[in-house]
């Protein structure tokens, strides 16, 4: 933590970012945390009241550490309880922005392209709410150079509408909640007589 | 004893279901509802739906959250729009569209999932027993593709 | 209370309006509203057998609809004087209560509203504070939830003469509570209703639960709170004693209840901040300490008594630590809540004040008033030398001073009432009014020395004497550095700064010219502020059309605690004239000269002003000799 008066805080690079300006007007009052899921559902350590603190407080390795920088998912549950009316994901997405510029890494698990079977439809770019798909020129093994969807993981926040979406199943989120984990939940239950595998 | 229907509950895993209420959707759903926790109700692909049916689910609910409070921006309207889609689907093959259901749960519905689910649940006994997906298909020997 | 009644020379009203306030200090004429209460207050000896026998229950509004009343009814027991009043929204005109009073004769249901007027000396506003409806904060459910309920509803839930005889029950099933939550601050510190602290909340909601606890110690309190404010004598203590007696305090704004459908038990929602963890935790009830706010009616009150509002909507004192209990009009004084959120003790303190500060206008055989008032010149006025008289003048006085009884007449200023903005002098198109001890020549007189030598490197800044002069004051006390080649003039409010002071300060040769006051919610001549603005907008706007420079003519609203922006504006604005080739700003001020001098042609005119040129003229000579001879 420092205090330096001369170069530019943290505060002040947060702020300079359009969403970030209302920063230190948080009072520290926790309606954000208890409005918002994550916490409660997913990751304890998740804390946005914390990441404000720590904008304003100049701990910017602590802020790009928390996992509140990355999880968030700019639902903003959280902003029309605000008392000081901070746009708190605005915020968030601050920290991200400059996290990302100087190197960090979300901790998420993002979607990922199957470049082999891609069609280059565009469903997905449009089904994603995060606009972290494009299509690109790429050059693919095999297939040469042809346009496919790309993720940028710095956007992507690992909802996984683009799977439901996409006819060829050539995209979604590796690890949780796979179409071949749903089905095989579900077969475990149906399991018609007679047939297992 | 009247056997229940069987209900494949898709569940986003945001939805806003109060500690208890998710205590028991987690822990203690009978045998005979089958909860399937997805990352958002946009994420369900209606081919999930459709295997569901075919594997001789007598009902499926999708329960995800308000429209506005959505965890992913619009993940849940995302979702309505494919299952409205795939609901007339259902009337065109002359399935009963009743069989599935999405429900909208806030945070402030305490208990109300039990009481969704006991609803649907009756509902399905209403409708007649021959639910036979007239093209159902018997799932295949060995492996399963998705 | 009773005791007030008691007194000779008290006279209560009660169930009167305020309609019309009109004259000065000393001198007010009120008209005052009797409403019907269709009982006769001569005859009524407050037996209560109208009430007795009268069918009709609707709710009490006393008692926060807690609990019924009769149409034939008194607001509360303890009501002085003790007269009942017949609701004649809820009668149904049985005349039971005709029957029931019998010889005494006292009910008459063709009363009507009486108008009064009344010859008053000096008034004081006590008219309190109105309470934020909840409801419209959805997450918490009140009105929803039948177990959750206001502060107010809690004070009269646990009042021995309330009710339930002080037995606290929860609605939903008339239990007695077990646990209690109390949230802070609902409505207040919130920008999306009310953004000030309520002041008291913090304690009553400390004294509920002391004495729910002390009632029964079985009973489980948590206070959410986002700060606990105890800055009076003992408050701290009060606050200590109840952490003794195990009240629970949670940091952590709730921002959310559910409840169960079933038991209608509620769970608050919050993060407790000491932990960092989000919490959900069940209670039998919660108490909402809501906001206070300014009474509904308060705007109307405001224009009615003719005193200005604070930004909250509370009536705006005439300074906020000297003269707390004065309003900005000479006369009227303020008591308690009406002025800004606070306690009894607080309340009391003002009253005794705005008590002894009314005797003494009661008290005197006449009443001295600053001096700088405003003063028509009648020969000078529209009436007089065009037969119509404009009412600028009338119109721009925020205290409603001047009279134009008719178009021949000239304006005339009632001294009484005028405080000294200047406003009417300066929007006077004919320069037919001046204001005593700052006069166009006194004004002019001091610009004139002030750019008596180099005037193009000098920036003239105008400063109103209540803000900008108090910022000015600051940014030296605090040593902030500015250029020094500023030179204040002070002027009573930015509605002084005459356009012709500007012309002025140009023709001269100034290098820049600063016009400063206070923001607009802290004028102390209620509107002042605003006059002087909207000036200053047009002043802007014109020397931008003849292409002066970008910052030599700057307008800025500084109070009298932002000594570092006075210092931080006046330091830009040197900033700008360092910026321009010396040459070239000279070639400007020749070049918008002559427009200044057609705009100030009939400046000389003004009485005084030729002289105080001439006069100037010798000074301003005998300034720049003195200097050019070596000491
Ligand atoms: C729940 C609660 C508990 C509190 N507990 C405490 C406590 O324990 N200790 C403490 O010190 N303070 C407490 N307070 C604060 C206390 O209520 C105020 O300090 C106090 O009421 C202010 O007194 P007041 O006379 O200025 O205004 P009010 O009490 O509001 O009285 C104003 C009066 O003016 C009348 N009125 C309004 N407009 C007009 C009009 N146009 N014409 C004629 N009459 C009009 C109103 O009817 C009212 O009778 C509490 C406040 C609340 C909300
Ligand atoms: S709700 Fe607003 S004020 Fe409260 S902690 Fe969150 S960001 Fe800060
Ligand atoms: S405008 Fe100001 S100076 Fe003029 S009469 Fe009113 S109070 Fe007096």
């Amino acid at each position: 933590m420092s205090h330096s008066g001369s170069s530019q805080s943290f505060a002040d690079e947060v702020k300079a970012i359009p969403g970030g300006e209302f920063v230190e007007l948080c009072f520290s009052c926790g309606t954000c945390v208890s409005k918002c899921m994550i916490q409660q559902k997913l990751e304890p350590e998740y804390n946005p009241r914390r990441l404000l603190r720590m904008v304003i407080m100049d701990m910017k390795e602590d802020a790009f550490d928390s996992p509140t920088t990355w999880l968030c998912s700019a639902c903003d549950l959280c902003y029309p309880a605000c008392p000081q009316q901070i746009h708190i994901s605005g915020v968030i997405t601050a920290v991200k922005e400059i996290a990302v510029e100087q190197g960090g890494k979300t901790t998420l698990k993002t979607a990922a392209v199957d470049q082999q079977t891609c069609v280059s439809c565009g469903l997905c770019a449009e089904a994603c709410p995060y606009e972290a798909i494009s299509l690109v020129q790429t050059k693919v093994p095999y297939r040469g150079l042809v346009q496919v969807a790309q993720v940028d993981p710095g956007k992507c926040m690992a909802c996984g509408l683009c799977s439901a979406v996409c006819r060829s199943t050539s995209i979604g989120v590796p690890d949780d909640y796979t179409d071949k984990a749903l089905m095989e939940n579900l077969w475990d239950w149906l399991q018609p007589e007679g047939v297992t595998f | 004893m009247e056997t229940k229907p069987k209900i494949a509950l898709f569940q986003c895993q945001w939805c806003l279901y109060s500690e208890p209420d998710q205590y028991w959707v987690d822990h203690n759903l009978p045998p005979s509802i089958r909860l399937m926790k997805v990352s958002c109700t946009g994420r369900i692909n209606t081919l999930h739906i459709l295997n569901a049916i075919q594997g001789g689910a007598d009902g499926v609910m999708i329960s995800g959250c308000r429209p506005e409070k959505c965890h992913f921006k619009e993940g849940n309207l995302s979702a309505l729009r494919q299952h409205e889609e795939f609901l007339n689907l259902l009337d065109y093959i002359g399935y009963e569209r009743d069989r599935v259901r999405f429900v909208w749960l806030d945070l402030q519905d305490r208990g109300r999932i039990q009481q969704e689910l006991a609803d649907f649940e009756n509902k399905l006994q209403e409708l007649s027993t021959a639910n036979t997906l007239a093209t159902r298909i018997n799932a295949p020997e060995g492996e399963v593709h998705v | 209370m009773v005791d007030a009644a008691r007194q000779p020379r008290i006279d209560v009203r009660t169930y009167t309006e305020v309609e019309k306030v009109e004259g000065f200090v000393g001198n007010f004429k009120v008209t005052l509203r009797e409403k019907a209460k269709h009982v006769l207050a001569d005859r009524c000896n407050g037996c209560g057998d109208c009430a007795k026998v009268c069918p009709v229950e609707v709710p009490n509004y006393f008692e926060m609809n807690l609990a019924p009343r009769k149409a034939a009814y008194v607001p509360m027991s303890q009501s002085v004087p003790l007269i009942y009043n017949i609701d004649l929204d809820a009668c149904i005109h049985c005349y039971k209560c005709v029957e029931a009073c019998g010889p005494l004769e006292a009910i008459d249901f063709s009363q009507e509203d009486k108008l009064v007027e009344e010859d008053i000396g000096a008034i004081i506003v006590a008219t309190g504070f109105s309470h934020f409806d909840p409801s419209v904060m959805e997450e918490y459910g009140y009105s929803r939830y039948p177990n959750v309920i206001t502060s107010m509803e809690m004070e009269r839930l646990n009042n021995s003469a309330g009710p339930t005889a002080g037995n606290l029950i929860r609605p939903s099933d008339h239990k007695n509570p077990k646990r209690l939550a109390f949230i802070n601050c609902v409505g207040s510190r919130d920008k999306r209703y009310n953004p000030s602290c309520s002041n008291f909340c913090c304690m009553y909601s400390i004294k509920n639960a002391v004495l729910l606890k002390q009632m029964n110690p079985d009973v489980d309190i948590t206070i959410y709170y986002m700060d606990i404010r105890t800055p009076s004598k003992g408050y701290e203590e009060f606050y200590d004693r109840a952490r003794e007696l195990g009240i629970h305090f949670t940091q952590g704004r709730p921002s959310m209840i559910t409840e169960d459908k079933e038991t209608h038990n509620l769970f608050v929602h919050s993060e407790d901040i000491t932990l960092g963890k989000v919490i959900e935790e069940e209670y039998d009830m919660v108490m909402l300490n809501q906001a206070a706010i300014p009474q509904p009616d308060q705007d109307h009150m405001s224009s009615v008594l003719n005193v200005a509002q604070s930004p909250g909507g509370w009536f705006m004192e005439y300074h906020p630590k000297l003269r707390p209990m004065d309003s900005p009009t000479d006369g009227i004084f303020f008591a308690g809540a009406c002025q800004g959120p606070k306690d009894i003790p607080s309340s009391v303190a003002q009253g005794s004040a705005a008590a002894s500060r009314a005797s003494r206008i009661l008290n005197s055989e006449k009443w001295e008033i600053e001096p700088t008032v405003a003063v028509v010149w009648p020969e000078r006025c529209s009436a007089t030398t065009r037969g119509r008289a404009c009412g600028i003048c009338a119109k721009a006085c925020p205290y409603g001073a001047i009279n134009i009884f008719s178009p021949e007449i000239p304006a005339e200023v009632v001294t009484a009432k005028c405080h000294g903005c200047g406003a009417c002098v300066a929007e006077c198109p004919e320069d037919a009014i001046t204001q005593l001890h700052y006069t166009d020549a006194q004004i002019l007189a001091q610009m004139r020395a002030l750019l008596a030598d180099k005037p193009e490197e000098k920036i003239l800044a105008f400063r109103c004497h209540w803000c900008s002069y108090g910022g000015a004051d600051l940014a030296g006390t605090s040593h902030f550095e500015y250029t020094a080649n500023e030179r204040g003039m002070r002027v009573m409010c930015s509605a002084r700064m005459d356009t012709d002071f500007i012309y002025e300060a140009y023709r001269l040769g100034a290098g820049a010219v600063l016009y400063s006051g206070c923001h607009p919610q802290d004028c102390h001549y209620i509107t002042g502020q605003l006059i002087g603005a909207k000036r200053a907008e047009r002043l802007k706007k014109m020397f931008e059309r003849m292409e002066m420079t970008d910052g030599r003519f700057r307008v800025e609203w500084i109070s009298a605690a932002e000594g570092d922006k006075y210092a931080r504006v006046l330091n830009e604005m040197q900033t700008v004239l360092d910026n321009m080739d010396k040459d070239e700003l000279r070639a400007e001020i020749e070049r918008l000269k002559p427009d200044m001098e057609k705009r100030l042609k009939k400046f000389p005119n003004v009485p005084g002003v030729s002289e105080s040129m001439a006069y100037s003229d010798t000074l301003v000579s005998a300034i720049n000799t003195q200097k050019k001879e070596p000491a």
